[in-house]
């Protein structure tokens, strides 16, 4: 995957580089909207990263101007502003991204993945999803772990499904929220990890390898080896 | 705009103006007609008096001459008829059958010796005789029979016997009704004219300065560059227009500095912030060492804390200054309530805490999501971070007027009675609490931010109280 990341603060640019490379992309780095252009041209990306303040132009200026010079590739959009610009949500209606800084790398990279995804042809929807020797029937809404069947609340049986589906992948908790709740808020207070508390008492039994992982200080993941 | 119809006339400044200007002139015109219709009542009750006057001398003079024998009834009778004929503002229609006048004239006695007039007279000399006639002029004199009184001259002969000549006053009285008639019908002409002059100056006036306020409670709320309409004219509505908009302009300037200062504050602290991060995300990936991972951590949590400070911080003095931006759309409360419920609920009851919800069903607001959803999650996070096991939260819902309430009550030991009153305010915190002393302020702020208000109270059966309103429609279709 070859990704072009738009980036004029080169601390950031660095750690985005190296985290990106190590997750299997192939990154080409410019910090102003200039080289980024040229960039865009040349080489063939499948994916962009813009950061909205660059020192030369517009974030969006530049998105709007590679749109036009027919470079298609999706967008994920990093702003440090406080408000959304309407430009961006449209862009977002596009089939672009946006992702406000700070952010966690887990979740730049579920984005990223998110975007590449939407852009591929659909492949066929499986209605059951399995890792190891967990499976859950999404028709049924039923969980099943070595032949048991969980006994799990709806909610709970959407925040495995969520965990199935990025299994093997970081997940922080402000992506659970946004996508099991759909609420972006930063609790105060541990909300998610008590969900997560319960929902592993459910998944991982007595004498059961435990699935559920905590990665202190970045989220969960849901072991696929 | 559905107000402009929806408004009924009768209330408007403009009909309460018009009322009051058309009641004051009409009231002058009616004082000027009064004037008018009596001066003319005057002068034709002077005529016919002169005529009258003249007439009986005339008579009397005819009377005099004529010698007292066999024809001198007839002759004085056709004087007297001829007489009657002539009569002041007669109509030319009328029959000849002529009741309006009469003549009479008494012996020394008072006996009637000669009458000329329609029916026999009696009760004219009984009126007559009971009225006390002065010298000089007519006497209004009322003869039974007859509704309108009569105008009658008398004169004193030679002989010793009296003449007496008698007018009615009914075609006076006719001239005058019929011009009272015309004077009340041009009256309400002028007064409806005047209404409608006035009502449609000063509707016209009042719209100018209704649309200045509309235009005006658009742009306070939701954006600053618009400006309310000016006029060429010079006049007061004019000058009050450009008033306005020479103050918005100085608003607006101070607003778009509020949030350069703001954003560019953000702005400088996020990307630190965020290279900070990154590079302890990629420390923490590559580091073998439990206890420093620990370290890190921690320092990252504390990071995202920071992060979170610094946005409601800046949400919250925006707020404060009126200035918080925001992205309106439909949001069902009593949906929201029972996901955030949800969210919340194991870790309530895992500390012990019970929660109850009380909602009416449906309740849809126009709110900015992303605010309203921190909103909500720091007031559960206020529950959860304050009370202690075994206490009960309920939650309510009610839709008020056109407001929507939101109230959390709990039974445990309620606010500091030392910060009651300033629990809104940044960093006003309870001596046992642990937070920054912020989520109650960006609750203030953003329930402000949307019309609405936060209260927080000890109610007198003890907990805690916060009270939160929020319109249902944005203001801007009122």
């Amino acid at each position: 995957m070859r990704l072009l990341l738009v980036e004029d603060e080169l601390d950031i640019q660095s750690f985005l580089k190296r985290s990106l490379e190590e997750a299997g992309y192939q990154v080409e780095a410019a910090a102003d909207g200039k080289t980024a252009e040229q960039f865009a041209i040349e080489g063939a990306y499948d994916i962009l990263i813009v950061d909205l303040g660059l020192p030369d132009m517009d974030g969006i200026g530049l998105i709007l101007k590679l749109r036009q010079l027919g470079v298609s590739a999706p967008v994920l959009i990093l702003s440090a502003r406080r408000s959304v610009d309407d430009r961006v949500r449209g862009l977002e209606q596009g089939g672009d991204d946006y992702l406000t800084k700070p952010f966690a790398l887990a979740e730049l990279l579920a984005r990223l993945r998110n975007l590449l995804k939407r852009n591929s042809p659909p492949g066929n929807e499986s209605t059951r999803l399995r890792v190891l020797d967990l499976e859950l029937d999404l028709l049924r809404r039923e969980a099943i772990r070595s032949g048991q069947i969980l006994q799990l609340t709806s909610q709970e049986f959407v925040l495995l499904e969520y965990l199935c589906r990025n299994a093997g992948r970081v997940v922080t908790r402000s992506m659970i929220l946004d996508k099991v709740w759909g609420m972006r808020i930063q609790p105060d207070t541990n909300v998610v990890d008590v969900h997560i508390y319960r929902l592993r008492g459910k998944v991982d039994g007595k004498g059961q390898q435990p699935l559920i992982r905590t990665l202190r200080g970045v989220g969960y993941v849901l072991k696929d080896r | 705009m559905s107000s402009r119809t929806a408004r009924p006339v009768v209330h408007s400044a403009a009909w309460r103006i018009s009322l009051w200007a058309t009641l004051a002139f009409a009231c002058g015109t009616m004082l000027v007609f009064v004037f008018l219709h009596r001066f003319v009542a005057d002068d034709i009750q002077r005529r016919s008096d002169a005529w009258l006057s003249g007439e009986v001398e005339v008579l009397g003079d005819v009377a005099e001459r004529t010698p007292k024998d066999a024809v001198y009834s007839r002759v004085v009778g056709e004087v007297a008829e001829l007489a009657g004929k002539e009569v002041p503002n007669k109509l030319l229609t009328e029959s000849s059958a002529n009741d309006s006048v009469f003549f009479l004239q008494t012996g020394v006695d008072g006996s009637a010796k000669l009458w000329v007039g329609a029916g026999s007279g009696e009760a004219n000399l009984k009126a007559i005789r009971t009225t006390q006639f002065v010298s000089g002029g007519p006497t209004d004199l009322l003869v039974q029979g007859f509704e309108i009184p009569f105008r009658v001259a008398s004169m004193r002969m030679e002989d010793g016997s009296q003449i007496y000549l008698g007018l009615s006053e009914r075609d006076e009285l006719r001239v005058l009704r019929s011009l009272r008639l015309r004077f009340i019908l041009l009256w309400l002409l002028l007064v409806l004219l005047g209404f409608g002059i006035v009502f449609f100056t000063t509707r016209r006036m009042l719209s100018h300065v209704r649309e200045i306020t509309e235009a005006a409670s658009r742009i306070g709320l939701f954006d600053l560059d618009a400006r309310v309409p000016t006029t060429d004219r010079s006049d007061e509505v004019g000058h009050l227009a450009r008033t306005l908009n020479r103050m918005l302009d100085r608003i607006e300037n101070s607003m778009r500095q509020l949030h350069t200062i703001t954003d560019a504050l953000a702005h400088d602290l996020r990307s630190p912030l965020t290279a900070i991060r990154g590079k302890l995300e990629v420390s923490l990936s590559t580091m073998a060492q439990h206890d420093q991972a620990e370290q890190i951590v921690s320092a990252i949590e504390e990071l995202d804390r920071l992060n979170d400070f610094l946005s409601k911080s800046l949400d919250v003095a925006e707020a404060k200054a009126d200035a918080l931006r925001l992205n309106r759309s439909q949001i069902d409360l009593d949906e929201l309530l029972r996901s955030m419920i949800d969210l919340y609920e194991p870790s309530m009851s895992e500390r012990g805490l019970q929660i109850v919800l009380r909602s009416a069903g449906t309740l849809t607001i126009s709110a900015d999501a992303a605010l309203l959803h921190r909103m909500i999650a720091n007031l559960f996070d206020n529950e959860l971070k304050h009370l202690p096991a075994a206490c009960t939260v309920i939650v309510r819902l009610d839709a008020v007027e056109d407001a929507a309430s939101l109230v959390f009550e709990d039974d445990g030991p309620g606010f500091d009675p030392e910060v009651i009153l300033h629990v809104f305010e940044r960093r006003v915190k309870g001596k046992n609490s642990q937070g920054h002393g912020l989520g109650l302020a960006f609750i203030d702020a953003v329930a402000r931010a949307h019309g609405g208000t936060a209260t927080a109270c000890n109610p007198r059966a003890g907990g805690a109280k916060i009270a939160v309103t929020l319109p249902i429609a944005a203001l801007v279709e009122l």
